[in-house]
């Protein structure tokens, strides 16, 4: 055999399970969202579309992503840059930051609702301590803003820690050479900070951000536990469509929306956030 | 040495397919019981480790259950008939596929066999669907579940004038709607508490209590009076009860948890779906029938009922299975691990005292109301999914965003009555 196939055949199994899990529900989804009666028709996609539901899924996935991935970004930075030096109990801290991930969101989704409900802990502290004299209330489609607020409070208690990680690995992997000379020339915390770390960071940080923003396209189980159907979001309305309405066809351009807007906003990070390594510049 | 190893295994496989044949020709014949019913996990656990082998032990018959979907069931039924070469002993389904199947004769007359069963008196109104036209019973009616009211005990210090503890429990001519709406008003003025409860999340019952209660309720009918004056008489009055509804209600699946919770003091639901609430606090609530409106007392009765189809290979031990799921003991059982409700009264009376009486009770009371309107989730296949949409989305439309009932019922009520009749049913 000739050396140069055996790249081809190294890469055949996983083509072939990339065709079989990826490529094969792709093409059943097509094929349910565009034909009726085995012929091409629009037909689903203006049933779906014509659903008022679609476009506010649309609207509060996006805006849900948007409230979500800075808070998230900014907040796993500076909890990173705070552990990411010699301080006792530095290996305890990292544990407590991460137990979230540990945790699936469905149950993090009922965590939180516990605490929010009208009897819950929060309410109960508010009450005892004669800051309220009425429970806030947080679910309903009346209290939609209060419900968008505990979806963007719990997503980002349960998942700053995987930024969290991502961004400690990339902050340990920058040497400590090119700080030490930053100081050595005087630059003080905020000039290292800027001209140094953050430049390096930036291959973790797009990781992360395409990682976290790929997710909040296909958040659902949070959404569902906290805010029911009062706050539509895609991965939820498709899951609606398929199990309570049994309308495959809909569900399949919710499921094919989810993918078109993950294939868009992966290629725009990796367009606009290109990678940049210090010693490539130099 | 090789050669006596050689005939030593023949000789053994010779030993062993005479030994199994003679095994298989004298053990006990095994019936197919095919059920669209008790079909989760757990409920198949018990159907295999606790209802079969006893039937197993005393009649000395086998039982291979077979869990199946309603669509699959009516395939298979169908090939099974058409070819001739019948495998399914015993069918057991809701009313709706049952009632199709028997359209379709499939299924074999129980009319003489039905008289023979000893010891059990089948709820008369449960016979009545079990018979067709011509006099046939095509079906035993086997388990039956329902959706009524819970009160906690505590909301009867606020009731309304006029009103007492004891028109609620037993369902009297007082019981209706607007008296609901008055007591909940009272809830909300003495306490400031949004009292009662509605399963509107995404995964609960709401539709079912809009086109199997209030509808029929307040029109007389399920579907057939959809978009008239009088479903928006009942949508107005849903507006107005909703004030008294605990907003949360939009996120809840089931009622229980908000029960135990004191969210709500009063609330509606499937009966599987509060028994926990009953089961862990009994002292606390009461179940109760549910109101009445202008139209009567309008109730879902959710109905199962084992069937024998035509040409089945064992009609007589299939009878036998039926005998042995209908006897009283047999449905206390079903009842008690379960949570489906009886379909002979002295199964009923045979509930030991503790939660599943306050259960029973409650779901007696609502049958045997004077005004009973007794309706059946009609059988619409695939389409039940967009049925129910329908509904939810009128309620989302005129209840949560306020539109003009009018405008929407006059969007919705095509859509509705065109499922119908795609499926060509009559509208119920």
């Amino acid at each position: 055999m000739e050396v140069r196939h055996i790249p081809y055949l190294l890469l055949l199994p996983a083509i072939a399970y990339l065709l079989f899990f990826i490529g094969y529900p792709l093409i059943q989804a097509l094929y349910l969202a565009f034909t009726k009666n085995g012929a091409f028709s629009l037909e689903t996609v203006r049933r779906a579309t014509s659903d008022p539901t679609f476009w506010q899924a649309l609207k509060y996935t996006i805006s849900l992503a948007i409230a979500i991935v800075p808070i998230q970004l900014i907040l796993a930075l500076i909890l990173a840059l705070a552990v990411n030096r010699a301080f006792k109990g530095k290996d305890f801290t990292i544990y407590a930051l991460i137990i979230p991930l540990t945790i699936s969101d469905v149950a993090a989704g009922l965590i939180w609702y516990t605490m929010l409900s009208d009897y819950g802990f929060m309410n109960k502290l508010l009450l005892n301590l004669g800051l309220i004299s009425q429970p806030i209330h947080f679910f309903g489609y009346e209290y939609r803003t209060m419900e968008f607020l505990a979806i963007v409070i719990a997503e980002v208690w349960r998942a700053t820690a995987i930024v969290f990680v991502i961004i400690l690995a990339g902050l340990q992997m920058i040497s400590r050479e090119y700080l030490e000379a930053a100081e050595v020339f005087g630059a003080g915390y905020w000039t290292r900070l800027r001209k140094i770390v953050i430049p390096m960071l930036k291959p973790s940080i797009q990781s992360a951000l395409i990682i976290r923003t790929l997710f909040a396209m296909q958040v659902f189980g949070i959404v569902w536990i906290l805010a029911g159907r009062d706050i539509p979001v895609l991965a939820g309305e498709g899951f609606y469509q398929l199990m309570e309405i049994k309308d495959y066809g809909v569900a399949s351009i919710y499921a094919l929306t989810i993918a078109l807007l993950s294939i868009i906003l992966g290629a725009l990070y990796v367009k606009f956030l290109k990678a940049e390594y210090l010693e490539v510049r130099t | 040495m090789r050669k006596a190893v050689g005939i030593l295994a023949a000789l053994l496989l010779a030993v062993a397919v005479f030994a199994s044949g003679c095994i298989g020709g004298g053990g006990p014949t095994k019936i197919v019981w095919a059920s669209t019913q008790l079909n989760p996990p757990e409920e198949r656990a018990f159907v295999l480790n606790e209802l079969i082998p006893p039937f197993k032990d005393e009649a000395g018959i086998d039982v291979e259950f077979v869990p199946i979907s309603y669509s699959d069931l009516a395939t298979r039924l169908e090939g099974e008939e058409q070819s001739g070469k019948v495998t399914i002993d015993v069918v057991a389904d809701l009313h709706g596929g049952l009632d199709y199947f028997n359209a379709k004769g499939w299924l074999t007359d129980l009319s003489d066999k039905v008289k023979t069963l000893q010891g059990r008196t089948f709820i008369e109104s449960y016979m009545n669907y079990a018979t067709d036209k011509n006099g046939k019973v095509f079906y035993v009616p086997w388990m039956s579940a329902t959706y009524v009211m819970v009160v906690n005990k505590e909301a009867f210090k606020y009731l309304p004038s006029g009103l007492t503890e004891q028109d609620v429990i037993q369902g009297t001519e007082k019981w209706t709607y607007d008296a609901l709406l008055a007591w909940v008003k009272n809830i909300y003025e003495k306490t400031g508490k949004k009292a009662f409860g509605l399963p509107a999340g995404p995964k609960g019952l709401l539709h079912r209590f809009i086109h199997g209660y209030l509808y029929p309720s307040f029109t007389g009918y399920e579907a057939k009076k959809f978009d008239s004056s009088e479903a928006i008489d009942m949508w107005n009055y849903f507006k107005e009860l909703w004030k008294y509804t605990n907003p949360a209600s939009t996120t809840w699946d089931a009622m229980a948890d908000p029960l135990l919770q004191g969210e709500v003091l009063i609330a509606w639901d499937h009966t599987a779906r509060i028994k926990n609430a009953i089961v862990t606090k009994p002292d606390q609530f009461v179940v109760v029938p549910v109101p009445r409106g202008p139209e009567g007392r309008g109730f879902i009765v959710v109905l199962a009922g084992l069937a024998i189809p035509k040409n089945a290979p064992h009609p007589d031990e299939a009878w036998k299975l039926i005998d042995y799921l209908t006897k009283p003991e047999t449905q206390v059982k079903v009842l008690e691990k379960v949570g489906f409700f009886p379909t002979v009264k002295e199964a009923a009376n045979a509930v030991p005292e503790g939660p599943l009486k306050i259960l029973v009770e409650g779901v007696t009371a609502q049958s045997s109301t004077k005004d009973a309107l007794i309706v059946m989730i009609p059988n619409l296949g695939e389409k039940g999914g967009e049925f129910s949409g329908l509904y939810r989305e009128a309620f989302k439309r005129i209840v949560l965003q306020g539109e003009d009932p009018q405008k929407v019922l006059g969007e919705l009520g095509p859509k509705l009555h065109n499922l119908f009749k795609e499926k060509g049913i009559p509208e119920p």
